[in-house]
């Protein structure tokens, strides 16, 4: 317990992304390589080309005869053509991989945190979250990281060569370097504040949207759509006011680290003109060959490049630092507490026992203790009812019997091997056809097995009537299907199961009479197949069907009827 | 590029510009905003090459003048004219890249308010079926993830291009003036390169990049369903299964985005050496020219250098046309919900319906949504005569709700019709007619506002007297009036800082506030208890004199929950319409 515990307090944002980073470790060397070979034939090229020029116009030599040469620098060029390829494409191996990984990470969490706990998010919002928000993880991956350590490496050769070309020149261009930290700060809290501002404005726009979206019928019902549409353009045209408020910070950081780029390259040509003409006799500039100046004008704006990259890289960095914060938000959710009570799955009592509990206790965070103790046997082929009022604890002891919960105390025995069927009011169904739905729980049953699943849950005479029968494709949301049906479908999943132990959370709720008979119809064909059969009810109907009937109430066992 | 091979990228070319067309044709109305962004991006570009040009022909200047000193010789460079030129460059490629931003952010997002408030339009003329069938927040993605896809379109996909194209003009022309044996050739690899650019990468990005999208939506669903059954997955030991599942979506998404990072690293790669190959052509034909005294050095120098600043025009341009694909398929998604079919519009001509309150009536009513397993409605015959209370009984999904959805027109019929007044329903002016009718659907919407504000949607100009009489006959009145700012009181999204019961009778109170000739009611008293629903009955009793009802219930049990003065009832089961006699011999409930 505590060391899951002081886990999840050091689980830090940051932590978890360099966590993430650091297995895609030579992916990223790679591609920072690629990278830095070529910067480095970037500056071959250019003392190629400074080269060149010196030998046509001082040297006078027939460009001809330079014709080697010329062909050598194109090779030179190719090449550095291939190396920056190479450099994109390990870094989006690395990116790739890294997002698998969180995706799996965070996916195998939310699993850990079992469907009761998971029922207190939104299910489109933790959909979000595994795709957009892990995706969002790419640029700073990708290119942020690599860009970092070449925003080092190549200004610093630049800066050696220069130097050593003409240390004057070096000094203008290093006269600027003090300041690009700062810029660099300046470009990076602007990117920061741009998206924290813009995701709160996004967040708020889009809450707007939804919320007319979902209205949309009561709207049109009480004819204001039009008035509604004016509305989203004034919602859509204060959020370009509010954006355009923290874009233009945003842009005037990096055009003032432009500006002194711009202005630093612009000194460096001056002074190597003055220089040349001879009007400089301070230090080296008397030594300024055509070469060394036009090399150096021709390094100058490279020395800049790679920091002006990296902050345009900055916004990939905030925004997967803003997506790691959610992210994490939900890894640090610890999973519910597995405690050291024994959830025995072997070592059964009794050879007939499905399921015993022994002073079993469940509590939930803040609500405190909602079940037991308890203890129950329930043998094997026995169908028992549970009743009592919302609240009772009725629900939370299914989930102790499926091990979605898990006991703080006492002793839960299940023989696993039987295997296990749960149905509970809200039928779940995929996207995909009548088939693909049931083949979900057993994925090689033949069509006879489906159809026949599909008949004991009284739905026959629906797959009758469908031309494409058990292939028919239910629309989104199992469209197509009634809630009456919906729920059978999900009976026939059960009956194809073969499980030992079935447990069902009031599957009569939600229907009307005629469907209500129905299912209770399907279920009593069920109970009749030697199966431990579990049913939290209040139908009457139901409650006669069973063996016993347990009645709970504040968690606890107050009644017990054959 | 084969014959066959070039009509198809033709084509591909011609659809993509179909399907574009309409945003296209919006963003012309915009046209002085554009080109003056345009405009902006072009100074930029054209500053970054007459910073570069200037400055290689300036320091080769002062290195010959030098030398010429140097050795005592006469010479006149005017150093200042160059240095300030650098100068006055350096600066406004700086200003006019800081300025483009802005104002081509600003044309942007003013861009895109106004696609949303239009999609938004859009979308509220959309029938009911049409929008069941996607999630709210599906549609939320067509109205923010798509639109802002298309920002893409001018920021990356036009402006750029067009601006490439210019500043290859401009060093071509500076090629004319002064090395005009280079002009041809280094037009042609300019040129070709370009094409290649945004053709080229284009076509070879189209397939995964339109996929992409596609690949990434069908993952999101995937997962969701996975959280959602997280229960049954676990219980029956399908989880692993069902996984792999993802991951197989996960690895064909990633297929599509590795293509798509490898094709635009092309791109730049093909930027950066058709940049340095055509620099260095450019150096030696110019040197060429030199060479025959009929170029200065300064020329020679100039030229290559203007070559090597077209990199900042051509950047940008392999990235946004690999995604052009992801640009399409919003578009076209767009365009497809432009085009519904499900698209409730207002007759040309609207037709007053007879009588107050009109008769009702559905004659052999038939609705099939189109990708629904079985018909929702059969031949369903229907009447509600004036001031009369009808209780329409069925299990959910019988039918009850597209009933009620026809007769107020959110929907429209395939076959049958359905009039109103003697009049067909779809030559209805749409306003007025649901002004005249009252609706309290199953999941009544309440709007992420006051209290009063959703009331005022029932009558925008009741005063607050008003509103409390409303909430007095559900009896809100007491708990709005202990709420520290009363009818101000915001209700949350959805209603969801309210409970169940109230949000449902805040929505029966907004119906209450309008003053309607026919009303639906669907369960007017699910998730109240029945004292509560006994006495609101009582004044609902009272307030629907003289108005025709119909309600959509599950069952009558002649509790509370019955809904007052029923004075017929119909049943409907699978999509049809049954008779009590029927209703009775099948045992489900009738009156």
């Amino acid at each position: 317990m505590t060391t899951s515990d002081s886990g999840a307090e050091s689980l830090t944002p940051r932590r978890w992304l360099r966590s993430l980073v650091a297995g895609q470790r030579q992916w990223l060397m790679g591609s920072v390589l690629f990278g830095v070979i070529a910067g480095v034939l970037t500056i071959v090229q250019m003392i190629g080309l400074a080269w060149l020029v010196d030998r046509l116009i001082v040297a006078g030599v027939a460009p001809t005869t330079l014709l080697p040469q010329f062909l050598g620098l194109g090779a030179v060029i190719l090449l550095r053509s291939l190396l920056q390829w190479g450099q994109e494409v390990t870094g989006q191996e690395a990116s790739l991989r890294a997002r698998h990984r969180a995706r799996r990470d965070v996916l195998a969490h939310l699993q850990r945190l079992g469907p009761i706990r998971l029922s207190g998010y939104h299910s489109a919002g933790l959909g979000n979250q595994l795709v957009e928000q892990v995706e969002a993880l790419d640029g700073y991956v990708a290119k942020f990281l690599p860009q970092q350590w070449l925003a080092i490496c190549q200004p610093l050769l630049i800066l050696a060569l220069v130097a050593w070309l003409d240390w004057l020149a070096a000094i203008f261009l290093l006269a600027s370097a003090p300041l690009i930290p700062l810029f660099m700060a300046l470009v990076g809290m602007g990117a920061e504040r741009l998206n924290r501002d813009q995701f709160a404005a996004v967040a708020r726009l889009s809450g707007h949207f939804l919320d007319r979206v979902r209205g949309v019928t009561t709207l049109q019902l009480f004819a204001r759509t039009s008035q509604a549409t004016e509305e989203v353009y004034a919602a859509a045209d204060h959020y370009r006011r509010l954006s355009m408020k923290t874009l233009r910070l945003a842009f005037l950081s990096s055009a003032v680290l432009e500006f002194f780029a711009a202005v630093a390259i612009a000194v460096v040509a001056i002074y190597i003109g003055f220089g040349l003409l001879g009007y400089i006799e301070y230090g080296p500039s008397a030594s300024l060959t055509l070469f060394s100046g036009l090399l150096i004008l021709l390094l100058a704006p490279e020395f800049f490049q790679p920091l002006r990259t990296l902050s345009q890289h900055y916004h990939d960095r905030a925004s997967a630092l803003g997506a790691a914060e959610e992210l994490t938000a939900l890894l640090v959710d610890a999973p519910g507490e597995r405690h050291a009570a024994p959830h025995g799955r072997a070592g059964r009592s009794s050879r007939d026992a499905s399921v015993r509990l022994v002073d079993a206790c469940v509590s939930h965070r803040g609500r405190g203790r909602v079940l037991g103790p308890i203890s129950l046997t329930l043998h094997r082929g026995e169908v028992v009812a549970l009743t009592g009022p919302s609240g009772s604890g009725k629900s939370t002891l299914l989930q102790l019997l499926a091990g979605f919960v898990s006991a703080e105390s006492g002793v839960v025995q299940t023989t696993p091997t039987d295997g296990m069927a749960w149905m509970d009011q809200r039928p779940w169904l995929i996207q995909g056809s009548l088939a693909d739905n049931l083949r979900l729980v057993a994925p090689d049953a033949s069509e006879e097995r489906l159809t026949e699943a599909l008949s004991m849950a009284g739905l026959e005479d629906l797959i009758s009537r469908l031309p494409a029968g058990v292939a028919s494709e239910l629309g989104e949301r199992g469209v197509g299907l009634s809630g009456g049906q919906a729920q059978r479908l999900a009976l026939a999943r059960v009956f194809l199961a073969e499980a030992g132990l079935v447990l069902l959370d009031e599957p009569t709720a939600n229907l009307d009479h005629a469907t209500e008979t129905h299912v209770i119809e399907s279920i009593r064909k069920l109970a009749s197949r030697h199966r431990t059969l579990v049913v939290a009810t209040h139908h009457p109907a139901l409650m006669a069907m069973a063996d016993r009937t347990l009645c709970l109430y504040q968690g606890c066992l107050v009644e017990e009827r054959p | 590029m084969s014959r066959d091979a070039f009509k198809a990228q033709r084509g591909r070319v011609r659809e993509s510009v179909t399907e574009l067309a309409p945003w296209l044709r919006l963003l012309s109305r915009h046209r002085a905003r554009l080109s003056a962004g345009a405009m902006l991006m072009l100074l930029t570009v054209g500053s970054a090459i007459g910073l570069l040009a200037l400055s290689g022909w300036f320091i080769t200047a002062t290195a010959v003048a030098g030398s010429l000193l140097a050795v005592g010789g006469a010479v006149t460079l005017d150093v200042y004219v160059p240095g300030g030129g650098i100068r006055l460059f350096a600066v406004t490629r700086t200003v006019a890249r800081y300025l483009e931003r802005v104002y081509n952010h600003d044309t942007v997002l003013r861009l895109l308010a106004e696609l949303r408030a239009g999609m938004f339009a859009v979308l509220s003329r959309l029938d009911g079926y049409t929008l069941s069938r996607r999630r709210a927040s599906e549609w939320l993605n067509r109205l923010t993830a798509d639109i802002d896809t298309l920002d893409s379109l001018y920021l990356r996909l036009m402006a750029p291009p067009v601006v490439a194209l210019v500043a290859i003009g401009l060093v071509s022309l500076l090629s004319a003036v002064f090395v005009p044996s280079a002009v041809f050739p280094l037009t042609v690899v300019l040129l070709a390169s370009w094409l290649w650019l945004v053709v080229g990468q284009a076509g070879l990005g189209m397939a995964a990049s339109q996929h992409r999208v596609v690949a990434q939506d069908r993952m999101r669903s995937r997962v969701i369903e996975h959280l959602q059954g997280l229960a049954e997955l676990t219980a029956y030991g399908a989880l692993q299964h069902h996984h792999e599942g993802i991951d197989a979506l996960e690895s064909a998404l990633y297929r599509d985005q590795r293509c798509l990072a490898a094709l635009s690293a092309l791109g730049n790669a093909l930027v950066s050496a058709v940049i340095g190959g055509t620099s260095l052509m450019a150096l030696f034909l110019a040197a060429q020219a030199y060479h025959m005294a009929s170029v200065s050095a300064p020329v020679m120098v100039m030229l290559p250098l203007a070559v090597l600043a077209l990199n900042e025009a051509l950047a940008g341009l392999p990235m946004a046309f690999t995604q052009l694909g992801a640009t399409r398929a919003a578009a076209r998604r767009l365009n497809g919900l432009g085009r519904s079919r499900g698209m409730i519009l207002e007759p040309e001509s609207p037709r007053q319906p007879q009588g107050v309150p009109p008769a009702i009536r559905l004659t052999q009513v038939t609705l099939h949504y189109p990708d629904a397993l079985l018909p929702a409605l059969q031949q369903v015959d229907l009447h509600i005569e004036p001031g009369e209370r009808v209780a329409l009984l069925g299990a959910s999904g019988a039918g009850k709700s597209s009933v009620a959805q026809l007769i107020a027109r959110l929907i429209d019929p395939q076959r049958g019709s359905v009039r109103i007044g003697g009049v067909d329903a779809r030559n209805l002016s749409l306003d007025d007619w649901r002004a005249r009718l009252g609706y309290l659907t199953q999941q009544a919407e309440l709007f992420h506002d006051s209290i009063a504000f959703n009331l005022r949607l029932g009558a925008s100009d009741a005063d607050d007297a008003s509103l409390w009489d409303a909430l007095a006959m559900v009896e809100l009145d007491a708990w709005v009036t202990q709420l520290p700012h009363g009818l101000s009181t915001t209700v949350g999204e959805g209603g969801r800082q309210l409970s169940g019961g109230q949000a449902r009778r805040l929505a029966l109170a907004r119906l209450l506030l309008m003053d309607p000739e026919v009303v639906i009611l669907d369960e007017p008293f699910a998730g109240l208890d029945g004292g509560l629903a006994a006495r609101i009955s009582l004044r609902l009793d009272h307030w629907l004199e003289g108005r025709s009802t119909l309600f959509l219930m599950h069952q009558l049990d002649g509790g509370p929950f019955d809904p007052p003065g029923i004075q017929r009832c119909l049943t409907i089961r699978d999509s049809h319409l049954i008779t009590a006699r029927e209703a009775q011999q099948l045992g489900v409930d009738g009156c």
